[in-house]
Formats: structure tokens, C-alpha cells, sequence
């Protein structure tokens, strides 16, 4: 199912207006209960697959048993054969036989279980991508849902101011007024530093005997004065 | 980490290029970021099962001059790819900015995304602008 189809389907259709659900209720919970069945499904697989897989594994060790044991009576029949004891060769020979036949009903079932252990992977696996799937276009419903939800707050102050009344050219010009102001006060804030610079410099200068002569005060003005007077 | 507790961290942040948040979360669960370097279009921040949602509403259909429409459509989707970390969109017949993060983008990249987002807007909007009543 694409989703962003049936979204844009609904679009189409006119489901544009604000606080007007864009997508049907119960796709979502079509999907979410798709999920939630899928989930269940793999529960269950994987408590059979579980309980397979031991018998599966039981199997296998009983058949290599088996087998070891055929390899056993095998050596024991040929060295009865060699002593001439015909009766018990063929006495181990019955046993052997009886043997391969369990061996034989025990792998037939092995093979069973091995390919039933298969399909649950397999299923599971299916499922899993179902799930996946689900759950991506669920985000996709809710992620429509939460922009609807993120626009329409907006949407509704745009209509109580008069959209046709350059709204935004007004906006972006208090924007640049506030932007303006700022780069003045950061301007300002530069010439406040740069001249209490210049104010430690003429200090340091003062207090190094440097150009002090300006700042003399009234002593040397009565000099000067008395040297005027010829005093 | 929840809208809640996204909006205390705003609200308490300075960023390094000294941009400040008013960040408030309404009761249906948006929360409106307010960047003193855009105080005039907020962001909406809302969260879904796996991304956070940056949007700001632009402007409406109603906005923009009626034989005028295509053009700034054709024009959107040709500066959309330009815009830094945030997409250009429509939803209902309002234009949108929005950005999409992961849920767990550490705070100062939502920050990085936020500040970019309210400078993305006025570039947008002036880009625009010509086209709108």
C-alpha cells in the first residue's frame, strides 16, 4: 500500500482544510493492528521453532549414534565371519538391519523437521518485513498528522491578521529594524571599548611623564603669570 | 528527550552566536520556539515515533498573489535544494519550512538546526516576498 498515494488521493479530494484529518482513522489502525498481529505471529513462530530446533537437534545425535553403532556391529560381524561362528554373524547381521531402518525413519523425520525449521524462519523473516514496512508508512501517517498538528496553530493566527495586508513584507521589515538596531548597539558597544582603550593609554603616557605638560593645573599658570609680573 | 524538557533547555540556552529561545509548549503538544534572531516567525518543534519535526509556517495560499502561484511554486522547489538542513513544503494551502532530526540529535545540533532554520526563513521569505500580496 503506498500511503503517500492515498495521502495525496486525499488532498485531491479537498481534505486540505485545517483540523481535517488528511488520512482515514482506520488506515492507521488498520496498519497499527497489522503490526501488532504480526508482532503476535512472530511470538508464536518463535516459540515452535524453539521447541522444532530441540528435536530437530535430538534427531541428529541419535542418528549419528545409530550410525556409530552400525560401524561397531559391522567390525564385530566381520570378525565373528573370520572365527567361523556363521550363527552369530548373522545374529549381529539382524541387529545391523534393524538399525538401518531406525536410522533410515530417524532421518526421514531429521529431514522433516529440517524443512519445517525452515519455513518458520522463512515466515518469520516475512513477517518481520511486514512489520518494518507497516511501521515506515505508520511514520508516514503520523509525521502528516504532527505536521498538520505544527501548521495549523500558525495557520489560525494568519487568519485573525488580515492576510491581503502585506503580512509578511511587514514582518521581514520589523525583522531588519530589530536586525538594524542590534548591529547599532553592537557598533556602539565597539566605540564604548575602543575609547576606554584610548583612556588607559593617555593614562599610562600621564603616568610615564609623557605629554603630562597639558594637565599641569594651577601651579603652572601662576609661574607663567609671575613670570609676566617680573616677579 | 521530550519536548518538555527541550523546552527548559531553550529556554535557558545562549547559543554561541548569542541567539535565545522563548521556547512554549502548547497543550496539544507543539512546542513554539521563538529565536531572538527571527522573532517574527516562530519554529514548531513536534515529535513523532522516530524524528523531531522543525516547521514554520511561511504563508498562505491567501497570501500570495493569485496570478502568481506557479511561479512561486516553481521557484520554491528550485531554491528548496539550496536552503541549508531545512526543505521547503506545502501543507493545506500553508508554505512551510520545515527540518527533520533524529530523536536522539544531541541538543546543540538542535540548536545548529534551529538558529539556520529562523535564518533560512527570512532568506526564503525575501526571496519571495516579490510574489506575495
Amino acid at each position: 500500500m503506498g500511503i503517500l498515494k492515498n495521502i495525496l488521493t486525499a488532498v485531491r479530494g479537498g481534505a486540505s482544510e485545517v483540523g481535517e484529518a488528511i488520512v482515514d482513522v482506520n488506515a492507521v489502525r488498520i496498519l497499527e493492528q497489522e503490526i501488532r498481529d504480526a508482532e503476535s505471529a512472530i511470538g508464536k513462530a518463535k516459540q515452535s521453532l524453539t521447541s522444532l530446533k530441540a528435536s530437530e537437534i535430538k534427531l541428529k545425535r541419535e542418528i549419528h549414534v545409530a550410525q556409530s553403532d552400525i560401524g561397531d556391529y559391522e567390525s564385530k560381524a566381520v570378525q565373528a565371519l573370520d572365527a567361523g561362528n556363521e550363527a552369530l554373524a548373522v545374529e549381529v547381521a539382524e541387529r545391523i538391519a534393524e538399525l538401518e531402518s531406525d536410522t533410515a525413519e530417524k532421518t526421514a523425520e531429521h529431514s522433516s523437521l529440517s524443512a519445517q525449521v525452515n519455513k518458520i524462519n522463512s515466515m518469520i523473516r516475512q513477517r518481520e518485513k511486514t512489520i518494518q514496512k507497516n511501521s515506515r508508512e505508520l511514520e508516514k501517517i503520523k509525521t502528516v498528522e504532527q505536521l498538520q498538528k505544527a501548521t495549523s496553530t500558525m495557520s489560525t493566527n494568519f487568519a485573525a491578521t488580515n492576510a491581503s495586508d502585506h503580512r509578511v513584507s511587514k514582518a521581514l521589515d520589523r525583522v531588519k529594524k530589530k536586525q538594524a538596531n542590534w548591529e547599532d548597539r553592537m557598533e556602539a558597544g565597539e566605540w564604548m571599548a575602543e575609547e576606554e582603550n584610548n583612556d588607559d593609554l593617555d593614562n599610562k603616557l600621564k603616568a610615564a611623564g609623557i605629554g603630562a605638560n597639558s594637565s599641569a593645573g594651577a601651579s603652572s599658570v601662576l609661574e607663567r603669570l609671575k613670570k609676566q609680573s617680573g616677579q | 528527550m521530550s519536548l518538555t524538557e527541550l523546552a527548559f533547555k531553550l529556554n535557558a540556552h545562549t547559543s554561541a552566536e548569542d541567539t535565545r529561545f522563548d521556547a512554549v509548549l502548547s497543550a496539544n503538544g507543539v512546542l513554539e520556539v521563538s529565536c531572538s534572531n527571527n522573532e517574527e516567525f516562530p519554529i514548531n518543534i513536534v515529535k513523532t515515533d522516530t524524528q523531531l519535526l522543525a516547521i514554520t509556517p511561511l504563508f498562505n495560499l491567501a497570501e500570495v498573489q493569485a496570478d502568481k502561484v506557479d511561479e512561486l511554486n516553481k521557484e520554491l522547489l528550485f531554491i528548496s535544494p539550496a536552503i541549508p538542513l531545512s526543505s521547503v513544503g506545502r501543507q493545506g494551502d500553508t508554505y512551510i519550512l520545515f527540518g527533520a532530526m533524529a530523536l536522539d540529535t544531541i541538543f546543540e545540533n538542535i540548536v545548529h538546526e534551529l538558529e539556520v532554520q529562523a535564518e533560512n526563513t527570512l532568506d526564503v521569505l525575501q526571496a519571495v516576498e516579490p510574489l506575495l500580496l
